[in-house]
């Protein structure tokens, strides 16, 4: 009977999360690029004008970032402006949940095919290495780890959206706790 | 509780050994298939390679409709939109690639147009855009290392761009790979040498790399000790028909493990060198190798020390301390590479190959920052990283 009733609230606050978390990391990313070197040479590559999106199979949520130039990036919420360039899907909002909540580093969930890209391959690498850098800022040391490949050196970004994003991990782990007892 | 998800796949019907060619037209037929379209090269012709398949089909009832022998080493779309209008024009039902990466690549493509329509390629282009099947589709490799007979990917130029175009979908996969030692006999020592490279660089990545997999390591193990145990017996006695279906059938399961678990900065790097200083693959897979795996070892020592058991024997492995096993097998791998530079003066540095600049290490490293295999290995690879592995193979 629990069981019963557990399941479509989990389902909610799954999606709850995920939708939470691309908030957070809209706003990480932007600002990353703003204060980051190292990112900011990963994303000047990028064309200019150029959309990313990271979107949950099949109705949502997503992610909208643009690149603007300079290395910069723009939040765009959860609507694109125009068409996209590159597309990276999650086939279920179990998968994005298990990245967002660092319990699967980004990479291997592309090895496990758990995502799908649409676009060029070369600019989903680049933005796979950003969304690295990311989890590393944000993350506690110990969790970083789990999360990325590398845990960079030097890092600095601002104090108000690493608390943000440690609040939700904090609640994603309880959620995981949770619905794993 | 473990969080290790994995998915493996492989649907083609592996066909090996002795007179497999002569299975081709019960194969064929049993898919209803009665006028096959060869897809294959001038080399492959002008070795005489295509003469036991063209017999084969023939003796067993079947005539093959057409036969496209002009594959170039880099496939392109205009070459892919000519084959499919020679396959229609010829009323054909099937496709027999037979030959290297590039003529089963064209193959790939070539179904995708006859079996969806159109005429132009690049509209397929990306995952996931096929939806159904294709035509039935065999493969007949040439050389033993690059195990595209059961990966779902093809790569076409866009002559027009000047663009690769990666196609990736499960359909791609053919319906059977025709394994026959036949068709390696007569292939010259130095791409005996460098395709069996290529092959062991697959198991090796596949075993090392991120997404590896209990199913996918397997194969890798298996093809690693068929390669270890064949590559010099048949380097010293190419006619050893035995030992040519070893490798054969290695390249195709290192395939199965690579296309199951992705390879790793080996492939970047090679991938980048390749487009830059036209190096054939399996060279540039034979040098990076030993480089990658150092930059690599401390994330997988655990694994690349296992592999020593399948590199060098079971009475090197249990000699050696668990803790040195790892530098074990990269010592194994460069004494292979020793050997066969002796053999057939396969490069061991980008010095040795006599092809490449130094100055043009630096745009290697930055093309393989862009290349997809890049995510999978094991370590994070920033530019300075690339650039210091490349110094160091380069000699
Ligand atoms: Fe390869």
């Amino acid at each position: 009977m629990m069981g019963k009733r557990l399941k479509p609230m989990m389902f909610n606050a799954r999606r709850a999360y995920v939708e939470l978390m691309f908030q957070v990391m809209g706003r990480a990313l932007q600002a990353i690029s703003e204060v980051d070197e190292s990112t900011r040479s990963e994303t000047i590559e990028l064309p200019d004008g150029f959309l990313f999106e990271m979107r949950v199979m099949p109705h949502g949520p997503a992610l909208i970032v643009e690149h603007t130039g300079t290395g910069r990036l723009l939040y765009h919420g959860d609507e694109p402006p125009r068409p996209v360039d590159l597309s990276i899907q999650f086939k279920h909002i179990a998968h994005a949940f298990l990245v967002l909540s660092f319990q699967e580093k980004t990479a291997v969930a592309f090895a496990n095919d758990r995502m799908l890209v649409d676009g060029d391959i070369s600019y989903a690498v680049r933005i796979t290495r950003v969304l690295n850098r990311l989890e590393s800022f944000i993350l506690p040391k110990l969790v970083a780890q789990r999360a990325v490949k590398e845990y960079p050196a030097n890092i600095k970004l601002p104090e108000k959206l690493v608390r943000a994003a440690r609040i939700y991990l904090k609640v994603a782990t309880n959620f995981v706790e949770t619905a794993r007892s | 509780m473990t969080n290790k998800y994995y998915e493996f796949f492989c649907p083609v019907k592996v066909i090996a050994g002795k007179s497999a060619l002569e299975h081709m037209p019960y194969e064929l037929t049993g898919l209803a298939s009665e006028r096959p379209m060869i897809v294959t090269d001038k080399g492959v012709r002008a070795a005489g390679l295509l003469d036991p398949v063209i017999a084969a089909c023939k003796e067993g009832g079947l005539e093959i409709a057409s036969i496209y022998d002009e594959v170039p080493p880099d496939s392109s779309t205009t070459v892919v939109r000519e084959i499919a209008r020679i396959y229609r024009a010829e009323k054909c039902d099937s496709i027999i690639a037979v030959g290297g990466g590039s003529a089963i690549d064209t193959g790939k493509a070539v179904n995708i147009l006859v079996s969806e329509g159109g005429d132009d390629i690049a509209e397929y282009s990306g995952a996931g855009v096929l939806k159904r099947p294709l035509k039935p589709f065999f493969v007949v490799p040439t050389t033993a290392g690059t195990g595209s007979e059961v990966t779902s990917v093809a790569v076409i130029t866009d002559e027009k761009k000047n663009v690769k175009l990666p196609f990736t979908s499960s359909f791609l996969l053919p319906n059977a790979a025709i394994i026959d030692p036949r068709m390696t006999l007569t292939l010259p020592p130095h791409i005996t040498a460098a395709t069996a490279m290529d092959a062991l660089t697959h198991a090796t990545e596949a075993f090392t790399c991120m997404a590896k997999n209990p199913l996918s390591d397997a194969y890798a193990t298996a093809a690693l000790k068929k390669i270890s145990h064949s590559l010099l017996a048949v380097m010293a006695n190419p006619k050893d028909s035995a030992g040519r279906l070893e490798l054969a059938q290695a390249s195709t399961m290192a395939g199965i493990a690579f296309s199951n678990s992705m390879v790793g900065l080996v492939h970047s790097l090679g991938h980048a060198t390749g487009a830059i200083c036209h190096l054939p693959h399996g060279m540039c897979m034979s040098i990076y190798l030993p480089y990658v795996l150092e930059f690599n070892l401390e994330s997988i020592r655990e694994p690349l020390g296992e592999l020593l058991l399948y590199l060098e024997g079971p009475e090197v492995y249990s000699a050696t301390p668990a803790s040195h096993r790892a530098e074990g097998s990269i010592a194994a791998i460069r004494k292979l590479r020793d050997r066969l530079f002796e053999l057939c003066e396969l490069p061991r540095t980008l010095k040795e190959t006599g092809k490449v600049l130094e100055g043009q290490l630096d745009s290697i490293a930055k093309l393989a920052l862009d290349d997809g295999s890049i995510m999978f290995n094991p370590r994070e690879v920033s530019l300075e990283d690339a650039k210091t592995v490349l110094q160091r193979a380069w000699g």
